[in-house]
């Protein structure tokens, strides 16, 4: 009986069954082979999260999230998950936080990520709910459609959202040098376990998108990022088996950010345990 | 068996591209760089966005910096600054306004989580203010004196969104086509009784589960009789629940009141009176952010519980006068 593969998404707060929708929506279009089937599920246990092949960190309040893992027993299984044995793993927003080796404009005191991205994040860089807005992204990595037509841009709706603020230099171990400033907070170090896992690690953090027009408190750091300065401000990234948004595509009704990674995922797993 | 009726495979979300009737949204993206100084408000996704975020989170009242830190580090997901918690509002009468905006400021420059403050119904103006001030989401509460026995607050042209009241779904779609992009059981605030929450839940639940099975001749009818807009009944039948995000509110007190008010199937839940007029006010909003999460989990449910502290006194809704409930402020 071939296995099915199991995409967790975390529901401890936020809007998880956006994502449900969306996946399901997906899974018709990615196809298993074996007779496989997709499986989606809710996770807020450690029993729920052991199940998983994949698992989506959706959008909500960061803060909430963290703190709601961490007395729920979920933080250590969840830094397990991503960075031991890295399995694909899916951030939108609040989600994207959690993921960053390193963040910045946390709440006082700081608050606990799982890390697995050696960017550094700016919490809530966009501003309030009331600089809230949508914008049309242009998304090279999306499957070409079998007409040839291009593309549609995705429609990227940002909700306070964050942004990708720097690039980190890829390392093993903790981003020791951002613990150097105040404002950061970093990711605890978890090794890698297995070859597979081990190549993740040290795999580039690719751009995946960015908003036309770098503004406000990037610009001036540009040069130093070494970054062309059209690039414009980074709001999706791809680090191995890790990958964030700043926007929710859970929020449209376009299910082909889901379908890329569903197709992520099956390729992931499938070097793993394509025998089965 | 939980009576949720939302979940993984029968998922029907809330608002998204299904509310472009709604008063007045904006068919065009704005700059991708926009800022407040764009005239136009957001469009409703957007504004509904930020309550889909909210989900399964606690959103506490809070009346100073102080409560609101608490408020954060225990994992509510927003708070709601105001000068004095229901239960206050209470004891000591008098006319309930609008928060001094600068004690609104305070708590937002103290926390990083949404903020959320209270306007009197039908007072545009005290909401003209919050917005300047630039609070993430504005509720036009009964809570307060209203300021207006006829009209509520046009809310669409507002580029802040709004939560409101309802005790029904008549209710709930009269404030959504005024504008509303969140909708909250308004339940018995400051009371510490959670009759009242489950009385306008249930009600809600039975009016949707009721036009469910409605033809289009029938919803017509219906929505006379609940003095709903028809296109917005059709809307909530289809979907099988409301088109918006809804909270429970109104006299939630302990972490059971919140998991009961998440297992009659609303999206999440605000505590006024009940998290700060307690004994012990950090755990039981931790106990509350924990029982909000893990609803369906008695034992989750029965650790949390546990030994912490005393509960608001509480008043009995049944021993009230008809005069002396906030529900019924809302037309």
């Amino acid at each position: 009986m071939p296995k099915d593969i199991i995409v967790g998404v975390l529901a401890l707060q936020g809007a998880f069954y956006e994502h449900f929708k969306l996946l399901n929506q997906a899974a018709a279009e990615v196809v298993l082979s074996n007779n496989r089937k997709w499986n989606f599920i809710e996770v807020r246990t450690t029993q729920e999260l052991e199940r998983c092949d994949a698992l989506i960190i959706p959008g909500g309040e960061s803060t909430a999230v963290s703190l709601v893992a961490a007395r729920s027993n979920l933080l250590e299984p969840l830094r397990d998950f991503v960075k031991v044995r890295r399995k694909p793993t899916w951030g939108t927003c609040a989600g994207l936080i959690l993921l960053a080796e390193a963040a910045n404009r946390t709440k006082q005191g700081g608050q606990d990520l799982i890390g697995g991205l050696d960017v550094r994040v700016n919490r809530n860089y966009f501003g309030r709910q009331t600089e809230s807005f949508e914008a049309p992204l242009v998304l090279p990595f999306l499957t070409p459609r079998e007409d040839g037509v291009k593309n549609e841009p995705f429609n990227g709706i940002f909700i306070r959202a964050p942004v990708v603020e720097k690039l980190l230099p890829v390392i093993q171990g903790e981003q020791l040098e951002e613990a150097a400033s105040d404002e950061n907070v970093i990711a605890p170090a978890k090794e890698a376990e297995g070859d597979r896992a081990k190549d993740q690690v040290l795999q580039p953090v690719e751009v995946m998108a960015t908003l036309p027009g770098r503004t406000r408190t990037l610009k001036e750091k540009v040069a130093a990022m070494g970054l062309k300065d059209d690039v414009g401000d980074i709001v999706a990234v791809k680090q191995g088996n890790v990958f964030g948004t700043s926007f929710h595509p859970e929020l449209t009704e376009d299910a082909r950010i889901h379908v890329w990674w569903l197709e992520q995922v099956k390729d992931m797993l499938g070097c793993e345990d394509g025998d089965e | 068996m939980a009576i949720n009726n939302d979940g993984p495979s029968s998922t029907s979300t809330a608002a998204n591209g299904t509310a472009s009737h709604l008063p007045p949204t904006t068919s065009t993206n704005p700059p991708p760089t926009t800022t407040s100084t764009s005239s136009q408000p957001p469009s409703f996704t957007i504004k509904a966005g930020l309550a889909q975020m909210l989900k399964g989170g606690v959103i506490m009242d809070v009346v100073n910096a102080t409560q609101a830190r608490i408020a954060e580090e225990s994992g509510a997901c927003a708070v709601m600054a105001l000068e004095r918690v229901p239960a206050d509002i209470r004891a000591q009468g008098g006319v309930a306004r609008m928060s001094d905006p600068s004690m609104i400021l305070e708590i937002m420059s103290a926390v990083t989580i949404p903020v959320m403050a209270k306007a009197r119904i039908g007072h545009f103006v005290e909401c003209q203010i919050l917005e300047a001030i630039g609070v993430d989401y504005i509720d036009e509460s009964e809570v307060l004196t209203p300021a207006d026995m006829l009209h509520h607050v046009e809310k669409g042209g507002f580029r802040t969104p709004f939560v409101c009241g309802c005790r029904n779904l008549g209710e709930a779609l009269r404030r959504i086509e005024e504008g509303a992009c969140m909708i909250r059981t308004k339940g018995e605030a400051g009371t510490g009784d959670v009759v009242e929450a489950v009385r306008h839940m249930r009600t809600v639940t039975g009016e949707i589960n009721r036009a469910k099975g409605m033809g289009e001749e029938e919803l017509r009818v219906y929505a006379k009789e609940l003095n709903a807009p028809f296109h917005l009944l059709k809307q909530t039948a289809e979907l099988g629940r409301l088109p918006v995000v809804n909270f429970a509110a109104g006299g939630v007190a302990t972490p059971a009141d919140a998991a009961l008010m998440m297992q009659l199937g609303c999206d999440g839940v605000f505590v006024g009176s009940g998290i700060f007029k307690s004994g012990d006010a950090v755990k039981r909003a931790k106990a509350i952010v924990q029982a909000v999460t893990h609803f369906r989990d008695p034992k989750v449910l029965a650790e949390v519980s546990s030994g912490i502290g005393e509960a608001m006194v509480g008043l009995n809704v049944g021993k009230m006068g008809e005069g002396e409930k906030l529900a019924g402020r809302g037309w």
